[in-house]
């Protein structure tokens, strides 16, 4: 299994290799005054990138161990919160998006519902202040609600 | 000779230099001192709100800097109390830490750290003021063959000393170059990797790339550790926060040795402070380690590699100021950071731009001694910041990696390229990648090609040019060497011990 992984992660580099060695072959160059030009270099590149990976599938590493069920769950559920924080960012504005993010998260990293709360309250309330005050930063006021304010 | 340093702490004295140098010697010892938020998560967040707040170059520069100092000091508090390193560079700081600890000795182990830490940091401070000009002279004479063949030096001794696995080392380097291709070619105008994106045109952008690489995945590992029982929680008590002479006395040469080793492979380019302890640790253990005691909490089992660390992370900046090649992961941050203020440094730094070397070196030796000030006294108000929950945590790097996002470019799409970069960044470190070779690869991506395409564009196209002066062939030699003797030396050196 462990090995496994290395043996993927190297026919996947041999394939983004590929790609990006074709990619650099099929640039179009109007005219250049230079005897490399910008193909060169990336197609180096992708020959050294494929030659290492192959050490890779030969030989491969150590892998960490990799994540169960349910930490996978809760990764998914970390980064759709991310996800989601990112989307309503501008939408919803700062403080209302950022209090719900901070809800989540430290929901999922063990917090009791009322810590939770609490921590996110306060986390808003304080870096709303020190960017706005203190750092002089505009924050995004939420251009969905502004209609309504 | 010594005048960019008269008119550096003419530069460092300023009342805003001042405070920012302890504001950011705190915030480094707070950043090392939580788990997980190492020198370069600290410097990534606080890089966009920096450049925001328009400090000028020097200043941001005296800030992220005693970031990175302070958080060699602030390091140790997790190593030492919880066996829990606190950055890659105080790994070898629990050897010994954590058992001394264990003793009942987490005060004395404390107040030693910080002390060889002093030590340690000033020793390569000093070795800074004077090798760096020099090296700044030397330099000058480089061109962009010498700085080619410096580059290839610098990624093979990065192959060679960072990291358990060469091979994936070598591989997130070729990946940070490969990411530094994304944009518009500056030779001739032409797209490379952006897929018809707009926003990829001027590249993947380096404050971007640092805050997705570093503390988004940082973010989806702790959620792991969150889970995890095998780490000793419980706090030991402090006691006396102060060393008595006798142990600085039995420690004193350790101290001084480890210093000048920590300076030695700070300087040298892709090598950082985890390497500079691990190394002094080993030599320690050789030459004063007569009874076996390393590891068992060996006063001098602390104090090697805390003054190794932290004497190559002020090492590190050697290359830096000099020839533009960062000497850590971390100094590479950094060399970022100039660069997002227009400043490439290198060999003409010390002349033309007197108050950004100068003040950065002046402003590392008020910094050291603030570090020294505020870690003896306050050791104990530190260690509580190890008790701060992840739920704190997490969220709070959340919103400042979003603000600092969003402040920088007002617009979701660098966001969002934040979080793929953060998911890769993730994928990465489960295969047993270090993330330093690719940031490496990536600040020294784009200054490879185009040193390469201006050399031979120099030469016509003839290759000889790379390996033509006596500069550029001795740091191929090195390179090769480099990359040969691991292989080699221990093969010789059964040779010959199997003849005896």
């Amino acid at each position: 299994m462990k090995i496994a992984a290395d043996r993927l992660l190297g026919f996947a580099l041999i394939g983004l290799a590929a790609f990006a060695a074709i990619h650099a072959w099929q640039l179009q160059i109007p005219f250049s005054y230079e005897p490399v030009g910008p193909k060169a270099f990336p197609i180096v590149l992708s020959i050294i990138l494929a030659a290492l990976s192959l050490v890779l599938i030969f030989r491969p590493g150590e892998n960490g161990h990799w994540p169960n069920k349910a930490l996978l769950a809760k990764l998914l559920q970390v980064l759709g919160t991310l996800v989601v924080y990112a989307i309503l960012f501008t939408k919803l504005g700062f403080i209302i998006t950022t209090f719900f993010a901070a809800l989540v998260l430290a929901r999922l990293f063990g917090a009791t519902w009322r810590r939770a709360l609490i921590a996110s309250f306060l986390m808003v309330l304080v870096s709303y202040f020190l960017f706005t005050q203190g750092l002089g930063i505009s924050l995004p006021d939420g251009y969905w609600l502004s209609d309504y304010v | 000779m010594f005048d960019f340093l008269i008119h550096g702490f003419g530069v460092a004295l300023t009342p805003l230099n001042l405070g920012l140098a302890f504001l950011g010697a705190l915030l480094g010892t707070l950043f090392g001192a939580l788990p997980g938020i190492g020198p370069i998560n600290g410097i990534a967040i606080l890089m966009p709100l920096a450049y925001t707040l328009g400090l000028p170059a020097e200043s941001a520069l005296i800030l992220l800097a005693s970031v990175y100092t302070g958080s060699e000091y602030g390091g140790r508090m997790s190593s030492i109390l919880l066996n829990v390193p606190g950055d890659a560079g105080a790994v070898m700081t629990t050897l010994d830490g954590h058992p001394l600890a264990k003793k009942g000795l987490a005060g004395p182990a404390l107040g030693l750290s910080a002390v060889s830490s002093f030590v340690g940091a000033t020793i390569a401070i000093i070795g800074l003021t004077l090798f760096a000009p020099l090296l700044a002279q030397v330099a000058i004479m480089f061109g962009p063959a010498e700085f080619f063949a410096l580059m290839v030096f610098a990624f093979s001794s990065m192959a060679v000393m960072m990291g358990k696995d060469p091979i994936k080392t070598a591989i997130g380097a070729v990946l940070g170059v490969m990411v530094a291709m994304v944009g518009v070619d500056s030779g001739t105008g032409v797209l490379r990797y952006t897929f018809g994106m707009a926003e990829l045109y001027d590249g993947i952008d380096f404050v971007v790339m640092i805050i997705g690489l570093f503390a988004i995945s940082e973010i989806l590992l702790m959620l792991e550790h969150a889970n995890r029982q095998d780490v000793d929680d419980e706090m030991p008590p402090l006691g006396r926060v102060m060393i008595s002479l006798k142990e600085l006395a039995y420690c004193k040469w350790t101290m001084l040795r480890c210093g000048v080793i920590g300076f030695i492979v700070g300087v040298l380019p892709g090598t950082g402070a985890s390497i500079g302890g691990a190394v002094s640790y080993t030599t320690e253990k050789r030459i004063s380690d007569k009874d076996g005691s390393f590891g068992t909490g060996n006063m001098r089992g602390l104090a090697a590699p805390e003054a190794a660390n932290n004497a190559s992370a002020a090492g590190s900046f050697v290359p830096m100021l000099t020839l533009g090649i960062p000497g850590s992961g971390t100094t590479a941050v950094l060399l970022g950071a100039l660069m997002l203020y227009n400043i490439t440094p290198g060999p003409m730094l010390f002349s033309e731009r007197p108050e950004v070397a100068g003040g950065l070196i002046a402003s590392l030796y008020i910094g050291n001694i603030m570090l020294l000030a505020l870690n003896l006294p306050l050791a104990g108000l530190f260690a509580r910041v190890l008790t701060i929950p992840r739920w704190v945590l997490v969220p709070s790097i959340a919103i400042l990696a979003f603000v600092g996002i969003f402040q920088l470019h007002s617009d979701l799409t660098a966001i969002y390229l934040m979080l793929i970069i953060g998911i890769f960044g993730y994928l990465l470190r489960k295969l047993g990648f270090s993330l330093a070779p690719i940031i490496l690869g990536y600040v020294l991506g784009g200054l490879m090609e185009n040193n390469l395409r201006r050399a031979l564009a120099i030469s016509g196209g003839d290759l000889g040019i790379l390996w033509q002066s006596g500069i550029s062939l001795g740091l191929w030699i090195a390179a090769a060497a480099l990359l040969v003797l691991p292989w080699l030396l221990p093969k010789l050196w059964q040779a010959r011990t199997s003849k005896a």
